[in-house]
């Protein structure tokens, strides 16, 4: 069942994905991609999301051998690395909103805050499952016999760290250098 | 209907990407121990197989290395001036490297049976096909129609 919700999610993000793609470069006011990304930050952002999947490997398979104590502290990992991810995220919206970018300003604020957005809020989620995940390997709830809640719970994790792949690749490292349309100057001078 | 039962329940390791090779590719395996055979075969099965249907910690430490040494490389290729048109096909390249990595070993497609894979990768199949020609359909839109 969890493959199915997956396989559909697919078609949501690749849909968002899509239209990001659509609308790139065609904003006519700035703040443009180049002007605001912030590669360095958010490559740090992206390592944590990716040891919180190595995280959540170690948590299910310390489950499976019976190892609640080690089971329960890579959860936990995982709760904290989703946590700090989101942390950047929050980071990240304000400033560009100090920068002058919000979803209304232009084509590419509305298509980057909806997409990352939506990828945050998957994140929300999946952080509260986890914390529960967390506290049922502490209380012994979760055991060998029902590892299966966690690795239905990590099949989750996992898909919001490989749609955060695709997204890191074509929002910040592919359209980092997408500038003002020509024939229109720059919005920030820094 | 039992055989159905067993395909849908049952480990048989007649997984989509068959690397590495290891004793996980049994049905229902046992572990046997580093002993006998070559010595690297030992220490590479070992490694990879747990005595589970799934991989060992070390197999999926050794996978979080490799992303996070692939997540460098792309930081590293950003600061190369010298790339030109290269650089969005290696990245990309690299983004599909660590999405099968991640798909394959983190939500053990690969110990899984074909069938998971096959239900996953539709989906992507369908969605590249269905936003590929979106794409298309947009940047030809100022066109004049064909017919």
């Amino acid at each position: 069942m969890m493959w199915a919700f997956l396989a559909s999610d697919v078609m949501f993000f690749g849909a968002f994905i899509a239209t990001y793609l659509v609308y790139r470069g065609k904003s006519l006011v700035g703040p443009y991609p180049s002007e605001i990304l912030d590669i360095p930050l958010t490559s740090v952002s992206t390592f944590v999301l990716l040891v919180s999947s190595l995280a959540m490997v170690l948590g299910l398979h310390y489950v499976k051998e019976g190892q609640k104590n080690k089971a329960t502290l890579w959860i936990l990992a995982v709760v904290i690395l989703g946590a700090i991810f989101m942390g950047f995220q929050f980071y990240e919206f304000r400033e560009f909103a100090h920068e002058g970018l919000t979803p209304r300003t232009n084509i590419f604020g509305t298509t980057f805050f909806i997409l990352t957005g939506i990828h945050g809020a998957h994140v929300t989620i999946g952080v509260f499952w986890m914390a529960f995940m967390a506290y049922s390997s502490h209380t012994g709830a979760l055991r060998q016999d029902n590892a299966l809640d966690l690795e239905i719970a990590g099949l989750y994790w996992h898909f919001v760290d490989i749609v955060w792949i695709v997204i890191f690749t074509v929002i910040y490292l592919i359209s980092f250098s997408d500038g003002p349309p020509p024939g229109v100057g720059p919005t920030i001078v820094h | 209907m039992a055989n159905l039962w067993q395909k849908l329940t049952h480990h048989d390791g007649n997984g989509w990407w068959n690397l590495p090779h290891n004793k996980s590719n049994e049905l229902n395996p046992e572990y046997e121990g580093p002993i006998g055979g070559a010595w690297f075969g030992n220490l590479w099965r070992t490694l990879t197989y747990g005595g589970v249907s799934h991989a060992s910690a070390g197999f999926y430490w050794l996978v979080g290395f490799v992303l996070a040494i692939i997540t460098l490389l792309e930081l590293w290729l950003f600061t190369v001036e010298t790339l030109g048109g290269w650089f969005i096909p290696i990245l990309l390249l690299l983004s599909v490297g660590k999405f099968i990595g991640v798909v394959a070993y983190f939500m053990h497609l690969r110990f899984d049976h074909r069938m998971f894979t096959w239900f996953f990768a539709s989906a992507m199949i369908v969605g590249i096909l269905i936003f590929s020609l979106l794409l298309f359909l947009a940047e030809n839109a100022h066109q004049k129609p064909l017919f």
